[in-house]
């Protein structure tokens, strides 16, 4: 019984060793992208590139301007959220037609309607594959939130 | 290249979104609901029975790609009511038997259709 236990502690610290020194030799693909106006204290980037595939950060209706989640209701806070998004994706080096998935989490389900037509206009053709369904609460108490990724 | 998969095999999209997209050896299943292509409603029934098709579409999808149930990476399980977390595991297993796909599972407020489930999926070959 000893001696099992002993194997098997044995073969988790190989596999320990194994997967560390695979870490080592990996080199370093992550980039993080960063827009002028990000807050230091998120502890989220606006956006992760790694192997051509990018990865952006779940978008509210926060204006650049201000900071602030903007007036109106759920057509304007798509379209401001669509706009960030974009602004994140072209500032990264790729572009919306690149956007393989999206993500749309909505504050209230009789939303789906009015966002698909703002949504439209961002993505007028071959849209990415997508989920959409309502959640209990967002961040700062936006109506919308999307996430994306893109992929070269 | 991008490339967007269209099958009849599997409900229209209800809103500006491709059924799946693929890329680079990956494919985006865009998040399934228990519509049946054939009549494209819902399906009747409980949780078992939508989590079922829901599985079937996203099988549907994933043949129409050149892609099998064993080569899905991720999915991502929204519920109506965590109370199905159950039953519609035990459907799930049905088709993920063995190296099962990682995976998140979560109760949402609410889902297009009025749906029990919607299953997000994302393979790679």
């Amino acid at each position: 019984m000893k001696k099992t236990l002993l194997f098997i502690a044995i073969l988790f610290v190989i596999a320990g060793i194994s997967c560390t020194t695979a870490d080592k030799d990996q080199k370093e693909v992550k980039r993080v992208i960063t827009l002028e106006n990000t807050p230091a204290k998120r502890p989220y980037s606006p956006a992760i590139e790694v192997d051509n595939m990018l990865f952006v950060s779940g978008q509210i209706a926060v204006s650049q301007a201000t900071g602030k989640l903007i007036e109106g209701g759920i057509e304007d806070q798509t379209r401001q959220v669509l706009t960030n998004l974009k602004n994140i994706i072209e500032k990264s080096g790729y572009t919306m037609e690149e956007v393989v998935k999206c993500t749309v989490l909505l504050q209230d389900i009789s939303f789906y309607a009015p966002m698909n037509l703002v949504y439209m206009e961002y993505f007028p053709q071959d849209p990415p594959a997508r989920m959409a369904f309502a959640v209990k609460d967002l961040p700062m108490g936006a109506l919308i939130e999307i996430d994306a990724i893109a992929v070269k | 290249m991008k490339k967007t998969i269209t099958t009849k095999n599997a409900p229209a999209a209800i809103g500006p979104y491709s059924q799946a997209v693929e890329i680079n050896g990956m494919l985006f299943i865009s998040g399934q609901i228990p519509i049946n292509p054939e009549t494209g409603k819902l399906v009747d029934g409980g949780i078992a029975e939508q989590t079922d098709q829901v599985l079937k579409n996203i099988g549907a999808i994933l043949a129409c790609a050149g892609y099998t149930y064993k080569d899905v990476v991720k999915s991502t399980c929204m519920l109506a009511s965590i109370d199905d977390f159950k039953a519609m595991n035990e459907v799930y297993s049905a088709y993920y038997t063995d190296n099962q796909p990682a995976r998140a599972a979560f109760a949402v407020k609410d889902l297009p259709l009025g749906s029990l489930i919607e299953i997000d999926t994302i393979a790679s070959k």
